[in-house]
């Protein structure tokens, strides 16, 4: 019995390494090439790491720097040279503006409407909760040929409010604050009239505290989705590089695959995509409570 | 109760916003399908379905909602049965089941334009790992279990492995062949959406009472399977349709992979609608049929959510 429970577990164990290893495969792939030389990856030699031989770096010459810059290990030279090619910090911080303007945005919005729809008696109340359902059946990448055109007629292509403004209302927000609104106890809130609180200072003094869990849960959502999003920067913003987001800076990098190095480019796009995937692994539990608890986009 | 008037100005934000960002364009997608407007355009004229009509009628069109179905169909069921397979296979472990989930979840989180660019390199003919690994297996065990070498009806010396060995390791350049383009890029999908799948049924497995299992063992449901059929599947229906549900939409917004990978081709089998939208109404400013997709794809996703809520939801329930 004992045996047979071991060989068991051992199958299991093997079909998910099998799978572990097809799962990782692109990450290997991409750490790798941010890691070797040009030869080492157009002759797939060297491993994880490639040799690191020091060595001088012909493009890096062309460009126009000291042959002495230029001679250095591939892995130095991958990640300094990615810097200098483009303001790879500029799209991290436009990347930090946008997913947190709009996260601020969403949750001051929401946190009122929804205390309101949880713990305010109103006439219409029905109905506007029966929009807020309606509302979440719309998938805004769907509409984003209308919101294009809208942001276009108000001239405001290529600007941060293209990027913000049409995630500003997160109906979805709206339902899981409202929901969780509805679990915490009216005496909370009576006492806290008593007290003689404005309806205002309920909200951000007697509910947000409360509801901590949630809008954490709710900010990794909104986080993920937004600075991980493509297609809504893709369509906004044509052509200016002060507007780009960490995803169309990836695709700047790329420039094809007979672009000259890979080493760089493949290095420009693990240090925009690294901060996340460090967060996720920092706080693991926490991101995939907020992915599935919200499992909405 | 309190007479304050406080929940106008809670209410009204919120309210404005949803109008204007989410219930006008649906209006303003379906008026503009109606029309020839351009965008630039001071003027346009009112034509009618015309705009639908070339929707269904026109190849590139049917190609389009070809390449989506295709998409939908293949890539849903086979990231759902996987992370159905990979949770149950977590749920059973002894230990090692947090490293894995770890790891199945990262393709969720991690850029995908990123990973679109990675996949593009790993299955390059020259420069990838996959094709590399292929050749390096040629005439080995490699070649037998790949090529299918063990299935009675395949003959060993006319198998798609066998045969690219034999041309000098010709070996598929996946995504930007006709044959292989579409499946390349249904991999991708699937590789990205079923850790997520996994991790909700994790969630649907933990609420599964132990007691049951026991009821059923008791009832003679002995073998794994047949208790899997009893408690199990049936138990886990509400998240099954959940996954279903939020893996369909997704998937039917696929964009990020074939911008940075296949630009809908080759001969447009990779075409799917969000590409088509943008495509048309962005890169050739052709905004009106841009619309009628608009209000296509619309249509899609509501039909499917109503059918979650109100036809299948009512069955679920045990």
């Amino acid at each position: 019995m004992q045996a047979k429970q071991y060989i068991g577990e051992g199958w299991k164990h093997s079909i998910l390494i099998i799978g572990a290893i097809v799962v990782l495969l692109p990450f290997y792939m991409m750490v790798s090439m941010s890691l070797k030389s040009q030869q080492e990856i157009q002759s797939i030699s060297g491993g994880l790491i490639g040799a690191q031989e020091v060595q001088t770096f012909p493009v890096c010459v062309k460009t126009g720097y000291s042959e002495e810059t230029c001679t250095t290990k591939p892995y130095i030279y991958n990640y300094w040279f990615a810097f200098e090619k483009a303001p790879i910090p500029r799209y991290l911080m436009n990347g930090v503006i946008v997913t947190l303007s709009i996260f601020i945005i969403q949750v001051l919005v929401a946190m009122p409407c929804a205390y309101a729809l949880a713990k305010l008696r109103f006439y219409g109340r029905e109905f506007v909760f029966s929009m807020v359902l309606f509302c979440l059946l719309i998938p805004v990448h769907g509409i984003a040929l209308p919101l294009y055109i809208m942001l276009a007629q108000a001239g405001l292509v290529d600007t941060y409010s293209a990027l913000i403004l049409p995630w500003t209302i997160s109906v979805f927000g709206i339902f899981l604050m409202r929901q969780f609104f509805m679990t915490v106890p009216d005496e909370l809130i009576d006492a806290a009239r008593m007290d003689g609180m404005g309806e205002y200072s309920i909200v951000w003094k007697v509910m947000l505290p409360t509801a901590i869990p949630a809008l954490l849960a709710f900010a990794i959502f909104s986080v993920v989705a937004h600075w991980n999003d493509y297609f809504w920067p893709r369509m906004v913003i044509t052509g200016n590089r002060d507007l780009f987001t960490p995803p169309l800076g990836i695709r700047e990098f790329r420039g094809g695959i007979d672009s000259d190095e890979f080493g760089p480019m493949m290095a420009s796009i693990v240090t925009v995509t690294v901060p996340l995937i460090v967060a996720f692994i920092i706080a693991q539990k926490r991101f995939i409570e907020g992915i599935t608890l919200t499992g909405m986009k | 109760m309190h007479n304050s008037k406080a929940h106008i100005w809670f209410i009204a934000p919120a309210i404005i916003l949803m109008i204007i960002i989410l219930i006008f364009p649906l209006f303003l997608a379906g008026g503009i399908s109606f029309t020839d407007y351009n965008l630039g355009n001071k003027s346009l004229e009112w034509i009618g379905l015309e705009n639908y009509e070339k929707m269904f009628s026109r190849k590139t069109y049917v190609k389009m909602i070809w390449a989506t179905a295709t998409y939908v169909i293949v890539v849903v069921p086979i990231s759902v049965v996987l992370g159905l397979c990979a949770a149950m296979l977590l749920n059973s472990l002894r230990f090692g089941a947090d490293i894995y989930k770890t790891i199945f979840f990262l393709p969720v989180m991690a850029t995908l334009l990123a990973m679109a660019i990675a996949w593009e390199f790993t299955l390059h003919p020259t420069l990838g790992i996959v094709n590399n690994f292929l050749a390096n297996g040629c005439g080995g065990v490699r070649e037998f279990i790949l090529g299918l070498h063990w299935l009675p009806w395949v003959d060993s010396q006319q198998s798609w492995y066998h045969v690219a060995c034999e041309n000098n390791m010709d070996f598929p350049y996946w995504l930007k062949e006709k044959g292989t383009a579409i499946w390349t890029i249904c991999f991708i999908g699937i590789w990205q959406a079923f850790g997520f799948n996994m991790v909700l049924y994790l969630a649907g497995l933990t609420g599964i009472p132990r007691e049951l299992y026991q009821a059923a063992e008791m009832d003679g449901a002995k073998s794994t399977w047949e208790q899997f059929k009893l408690v199990t599947w049936p138990m886990l229906g509400p998240t099954t349709l959940f996954v279903v549900t939020i893996t369909t939409i997704r998937t039917f917004q696929v964009f990020d992979t074939i911008e940075i990978l296949t630009k809908g081709g080759p001969s447009k089998t990779t075409y799917v609608m969000m590409y088509a939208i943008f495509e048309k109404a962005i890169q050739q400013n052709l905004t009106s049929i841009g619309a009628a997709i608009t209000v296509v794809f619309i249509g899609f996703i509501l039909i499917l959510t109503f059918f979650q809520r109100y036809v299948i939801e009512k069955r679920v329930h045990y």
